[in-house]
């Protein structure tokens, strides 16, 4: 038969609301489409006029998966507007948050909205029956992640302690011990995790495109200052930002970004292409494992290289926390004094670049608000590799069609909700 | 035949359905014993055309949900609004303080005439709700003994108490002995003061209690010496939703 | 042990002695002690002697704490499995190693209320395993008022009281217990005499420095809360109360609590929890159908400066307030210290004192000279005489008081008024010839001159009374204070529901009022039922006792009061077959009679009990009776 007739209305297991349209007319592709429908949420407009002690409070709930990236995020923006550095002591206790928040976010994708297409399974919860010991390790795994973060920030979705300029309540060191053994003591189920999914079997489609994200010489960053791009090379945020392009696409409330080329990705199979080499021992031996090696062109790893990263993400853990016990937590005193001016803050979210760009006046209080989110600046590379990918498999049933591009789909781990509500620097309008 | 159960989500962060899913691997096993998730979009594939319990999460700012919505409604023995966006309307109503045209034009600039928004408004200005679990996110505890409430017949017991009870029981000093404003007094506990034990202050996502003295709270916030309009103004950021008709 | 004996101050404790006694308590007990927290000071675990802060003012929550936390697990259940309630205690050794007098004496009265009637067994397992050890408070904080209160010192309710004398601390053993924790400690020795003298003087030094205290005595509160019970006071001091519970949460003395079932996702496993709950959140007295029976800030404002002031002591004997003044620092409205609002309610009853001395109302003997404008025979022993008074004015009466009658050279006797206010101008004293007073009035004519003093006495309760079916019963002369009632029923009638009246008189010729019973019978917004006890030629009414008359009604008791008035003998039968009709004992009003001299409570005559006729009555209702051994017969 070589009709096709595909027509996906709110893709599953995934962030948010996305639609998948195929038409294909006698062996022809007329349409191929990857299409959001989700509601504009208009975050720059909650964040006008609004003081700066409220600004992230308000910018985390752009995400409930990646609230803490968020607020990371924007509390940069505005440290970075008013000329606040944070302690190291800030840096480590931010950086140790963030780990919980990839591990989460890592964790639900791989277990919950990837696997069960690898497993047989619709869902999880039918996974709970047929793979149990699989459903529980991802359950402790996350119970792990929000324990970190509920000590750290006092809440895991919507962290509450973290300010401008440091943390307004800090984690004793007991707290810290309990979960470094914690984390130590999964660190056995994250390669598993790994291991799982050597054996699932991953469609082998490539496309390669270009990879941008944070980057330093000897870290692999998910808070920083430098962007890399597979194609440009190494810039601080104030020069890459405006050579970023974002326009609308018709139909769609979410708009597309690109740089170099007419798409680009961001996420994890990005940040393992631009920074593998400065993973840690053990996640390097399990992406080896996997046999993943950088460069990767294959979408479907997204989800492998989200394995190697948690991984990693709980070594770094140790790390921050020896460092911190070592120094000893001390109290600090806050002291913001806001000024008229623009910050940006950017960070690595579990999907990819985040950037929070927020202008000030004086008084402390938000004139404009910029938001660029990863899977915004994915969403062109998702239609690019839709368009790449149904031809090659255009003879295929229909059913088969829709399943590789659904699992294509999440393999980017796809946060839909955030990314309608970012407003845009510059707009160039592509019908 | 177990008790069918759905999630559903309108304009939200998702952060809700999430939260009500972080729970031991136990407590997971429990409840997929006890009931069936016939829908629940973000985590799997299936529909259903009916349910017994049906979780709600997210406001409603598109005509587009409401039809939608109405649906779940039809469909649903019991429907529980799931966080505050889906309670009080949440965060999304800071942007009821433009026009929607303006709000989209902000955003998006020329390409405003492809989006379409509508004042912001909790999912009971649409459609009736049996239950509300408040919070931005819910409360996972609280989350759980709902629906084992729900599954046994009993009613849900929604505090109707002020965060203050809370904090107090928690031992916290309060925020304004430490200088800061709090709206703690006038809105509705539940969450265990988790907030002011984080070291900030209630921002009030749990909304109001049923009978605030809110005059009382203005004189409060007067003799801290605080500009009564600007913290207001901070705490509107989740009680300025109006029930809009739709 | 001699326990009567009170506990003296007989060791001194070094710095050093101090911290080994506290190693010494941390090795086999969990150890909590006041620590700082944001500023503040609050009791937690400590491992290290070092964060203890002995000096500390107060705490945001009180050691009660530790014997009613806010969550208890009382009872784990397993649903669908009969009888699997098991009870979960928490028996963990605890010493509190810092505890003020103030807060030695809440958990004495909390002792009281766990261990008494029905021994809680959660409390009871804390209160066995908790040691405690008391500290003088020498630098109160600045809500405190303790002396007020009598808690400033303690001498009981310690296993071991220290007061910092600065180079030492001095100790004094309540108990056996608190012996064996100071015995043999490195740097521990006897007190010398002058460090025995310090710790008077520090504690003296400390009373001044307490800030707040109350204007009156502390006995006396009590009393002054129910004397103004209605006082608009309530309603204006909590117009800005929140209801936010922060008072009674971080006080020693409140308890209140609520009981929860927790049930597990596998719909199986249950947890009976206990939760702090507090009578000044607003849901608090509200039932499952909707009721709410505390349902204003005002109410549940008064009501805890009342439980506070007065109803914990009747209850339990012990202090109810031990002015700590944790609330009045923890309330954001600021209206939350008893202190203050027990100074305000003695200021409105001192300022009604005074405005009551100044008022005319005073208790002079010299009447007030009124001529006899009417005579009306009335039966054989009884007259009416309608009083002329000057200007045609009133004496300002209510129903059912009284006046002093005045026959020079004679004497005074109380006289009930029987004419009703809204009549201008009249005073009508229905008078029975039986001492000599009465007697003399009895000889006098129109014209006369006689002395009347009041009106004295409370009067018909007309608020209890209005909306209400009435039913009035005089038996005899109890229709002279009776007639004054039903005039100002019938001159108000649209304020009242049914009204019927019974009257008994011995035999129809002592029938009295016969043409106003006759208007009575004729009206059709009141039913008059009469009897005889003995009938006679021409009478074709009932004969029988008052209390025949009382069964064949057909009354709604929820929403009927009965004013009963007559000779002594009558009021049990009659009150038995009011109460056989479902009236409870304050729907049943009752006017007694005793001798008088004064009129203004202090002659003493008329006690009964702890109350007086002619101040406190002469109408009291049936409850209030009861409260009475000597007023029943």
């Amino acid at each position: 038969m070589s009709d096709k007739n595909i027509h996906v209305h709110h893709v599953t297991r995934i962030e948010g609301h996305a639609d998948i349209h195929v038409v294909v007319t006698g062996g022809r592709v007329e349409t191929v489409r990857w299409e959001i429908p989700e509601s504009p949420r208009l975050f720059e407009v909650m964040l006008l006029g609004r003081d700066h002690s409220d600004a992230a409070h308000i910018a985390s709930r752009i995400c409930g998966i990646c609230s803490i990236s968020h607020s990371i995020a924007s509390l940069r923006a505005s440290e970075a507007a008013f000329g606040i550095v944070p302690s190291e002591q800030t840096e480590r206790l931010r950086r140790l948050l963030f780990a919980a928040e990839i591990l989460e976010s890592h964790i639900l994708h791989i277990y919950f909205l990837a696997a069960p297409d690898f497993l047989g399974a619709d869902s999880a919860f039918s996974l709970a029956a047929s793979h149990r010991e699989v459903v529980l390790r991802a359950m402790n795994l996350k119970r792990l992640a929000y324990t970190l973060a509920d000590r750290l920030a006092g809440r895991k979705t919507h962290p509450i302690s973290c300010v401008v300029g440091g943390f307004a309540k800090l984690p004793s060191p007991g707290l810290l011990e309990e979960a470094r053994a914690q984390i130590e003591a999964a660190i056995p189920d994250l390669e598993e995790t790994a291991q799982l999914l050597a054996t699932f079997d991953i469609p082998g489609f490539t496309r390669e495109t270009e990879y941008i994200g944070l980057t330093a010489a000897d870290d692999y960053p998910f808070i920083g200052r430098t962007v890399a791009s597979s194609d440009t090379g190494v810039a601080p945020i104030e020069e890459f930002l405006p050579t970023i392009r974002e326009h609308c696409r018709p139909h769609s409330t979410a708009k597309h970004a690109r740089h170099e080329r007419e798409s680009y990705m961001v996420g994890a199979l990005a940040r393992f292409n631009l920074n593998a080499a400065n993973l840690h021992p053990r996640a390097l031996r399990a992406a080896a494992a996997l046999g993943l090696n950088a460069p990767c062109h294959n979408p479907y790893l997204i989800t492998a290289a989200q394995a190697v990263e948690v991984v990693h993400a709980a070594e770094d853990s140790l790390v921050q926390i020896d460092a911190l016990l070592e120094a000893g937590i001390r109290p600090e005193t806050i002291h913001v004094s806001p000024r008229a001016g623009r910050g940006i803050g950017v960070v690595e979210a579990p999907r990819g670049l985040l950037i929070h760009d927020y202008t000030y006046d004086d008084d402390g209080r938000v004139t404009a608000a910029d938001c660029i989110i990863p899977t915004a600046q994915n969403h062109g590379n998702i239609q690019r590799d839709f368009e790449a990918l149904v031809p090659a498999i255009v003879d295929r049933s229909e059913e088969e069609i829709r399943r590789a591009l659904e699992m294509l789909a999440r393999a980017y781990d796809p946060c839909v909700s955030c990314s309608t509500h970012e407003l845009k620097v510059r707009l160039d309008v592509e019908r | 035949m177990k008790p069918k159960v759905a999630f559903f989500d309108f304009t939200c962060c998702e952060g809700c359905q999430l939260d009500a899913l972080n729970m031991t691997g136990d407590q997971l096993a429990s409840l997929l014993d006890a009931v069936d998730i016939v829908e629940f979009r973000e985590t799997k594939t299936g529909t259903a055309d009916h349910y017994d319990i049906a979780f709600v999460e997210g406001s409603i700012s598109r005509d587009a949900e409401i039809p939608r919505l109405r649906g779940i409604r039809e469909r649903a023995e019991v429907l529980v609004a799931l966080g505050a966006c889906a309670c009080i309307g949440g965060v999304n109503c800071l942007k009821n303080a433009f026009e929607p045209e303006d709000a989209l034009r902000r955003v998006y600039g020329d390409d405003a005439v492809h989006y379409d928004t509508i004042p912001a408004r909790p999912i009971d200005a649409v459609v009736a709700v049996d239950h509300y679990l408040h919070g931005c996110p819910i409360n996972g505890e609280e989350f759980r003994r709902t629906v084992a409430d729900l599954l046994l017949g009993v009613t849900p017991r929604v505090p109707n108490y002020p965060v203050c009870v809370e904090c107090k029981m928690a031992g916290n000093v309060c925020v304004f002995e430490r200088g800061g404003s709090c709206v703690g007094p006038i809105i509705r506990g539940g969450c265990n003061a988790v907030c002011v034990t984080a070291g900030r202050h209630c921002w009030g996502c749990r909304g109001l209690v049923d009978d605030p003295n809110v005059n009382a709270q203005k004189e409060i916030l007067e003799r801290a010496g605080l500009d009564v309009e600007e913290v207001l103004e901070k705490f509107r950021i989740y009680l300025s939703c109006r029930k809009e008709a739709s | 042990m001699n326990e009567r004996r009170t506990p003296r101050p007989s060791h001194a404790l070094s710095a050093d002695a101090l911290a080994a006694m506290f190693a010494r308590l941390a090795q086999s007990m969990r150890v909590v002690a006041p620590t700082e927290r944001d500023g503040r000071f609050a009791y937690a675990p400590v491992d290290r002697f070092e964060e203890v802060r002995l000096d500390f003012d107060t705490t945001v929550l009180p050691p009660t704490v530790h014997l009613l936390p806010a969550k208890e697990l009382l009872l784990r259940v397993r649903l669908g499995e009969a009888g699997s309630a098991e009870q979960v205690v928490d028996d963990l050794p605890t010493a509190l190693f810092g505890v003020h007098p103030y807060d030695l004496r809440a958990i004495e009265l909390l002792d009281e209320a766990f261990l008494g009637t029905r021994p809680d067994p959660h409390y009871a397992a804390r209160r066995r395993n908790l040691l405690i050890v008391g500290i003088d408070c020498l630098h109160p904080s600045a809500t405190s008022f303790a002396p007020s209160m009598g808690t400033q010192v303690a001498t009981s309710g310690f296993d071991l009281l220290l007061t910092d004398i600065g180079e030492a601390h001095v100790a004094t053993v309540g108990s056996d217990r608190g012996a064996s924790t100071i015995d043999g400690l490195p740097g521990l020795r006897a007190a010398t005499d002058a460090e025995i003298a310090e710790v008077g003087a520090q504690r003296d030094a400390a009373t001044a420095r307490f800030l707040v205290e109350l204007d009156v005595p502390r006995e006396r509160v009590a009393r002054l809360l129910v004397d103004h019970y209605d006082d608009p006071y309530w309603e204006e001091r909590s117009n800005t109360c929140l209801s936010c519970g922060s008072c009674v949460m971080v006080c020693p003395t409140c308890f209140c609590f609520d009981v929860a079932d927790d049930v597990g996702l596998d719909l199986t496993s249950s947890s009976r929890v206990r939760r702090w709950d507090g009578c000044m959140l607003s849901d608090f007295a509200r039932v499952a159908g909707g009721e709410n029976f505390r349902a204003t800030s005002a109410g549940r404002f008064r009501h805890r400066m009342l439980r506070k002031g007065k109803y914990l002591m009747e209850r339990y004997g012990v202090v109810g307030c031990v002015g700590c003044g944790r609330c009045a620092t923890a309330c954001l409205s600021e209206i939350a210290s008893p202190a203050e609002a027990w100074n305000a309610i003695a200021k409105i009853d001192r300022e009604r004192r005074e405005e009551q001395r100044a008022a005319a109302v005073d208790g002079s003997f010299v009447p007030q000279s009124v001529s006899l404008g009417r005579v009306v025979s009335l039966a054989d022993k009884e007259k009416l005489f309608v009083l002329g008074l000057p200007g045609g004015r009133g004496i300002g009466h209510m129903p059912g008081q009284f006046v002093m009658l005045s026959v020079p050279g004679v004497g005074e006797a109380p006289i009930s008024i029987s004419s009703s206010p809204t009549r201008e101008g009249t005073l009508d004293l229905a008078i029975r010839d039986v001492g000599n007073v009465t007697h003399a009035i009895h000889g006098l004519e129109v014209g006369a001159h006689v002395g009347i003093r009041g009106p004295f006495g409370n009067g018909f309760p007309i608020d209890a009374l209005e909306w209400k079916d009435l039913v009035l019963v005089a038996g005899g002369i109890g229709l002279f204070p009776l007639r004054s009632l039903i005039q100002y029923v019938l001159d108000r009638r649209e304020r009242f529901g049914e009204m019927t009246v019974l009257y008994g008189a011995r035999t129809p010729a002592d029938r009295l009022f016969v043409d106003e019973l006759d208007q009575w019978a004729a009206r059709d917004d009141l039913r008059l039922l009469q009897t005889v006890d003995h009938g006679a030629e021409g009478w074709d009414g009932p004969v029988g006792l008052i209390t025949t008359l009382i069964s064949p009604l057909e009354i709604e008791p929820a929403k009927t009061m009965a004013v009963v008035v007559g000779p002594p003998v009558m009021y049990r039968f009659v009150i038995a077959e009011l109460k056989k009709k479902g009236l409870g004992d304050n729907q049943i009003i009752l006017s007694l009679e005793r001798h008088m001299k004064c009129g203004t409570g202090k002659c003493g005559h008329c006690q009964i009990n702890g109350l007086t006729v002619c101040q406190d009555g002469p109408v009291f209702t049936l409850a209030q009776l009861r409260e009475l051994p000597e007023a029943v017969q």
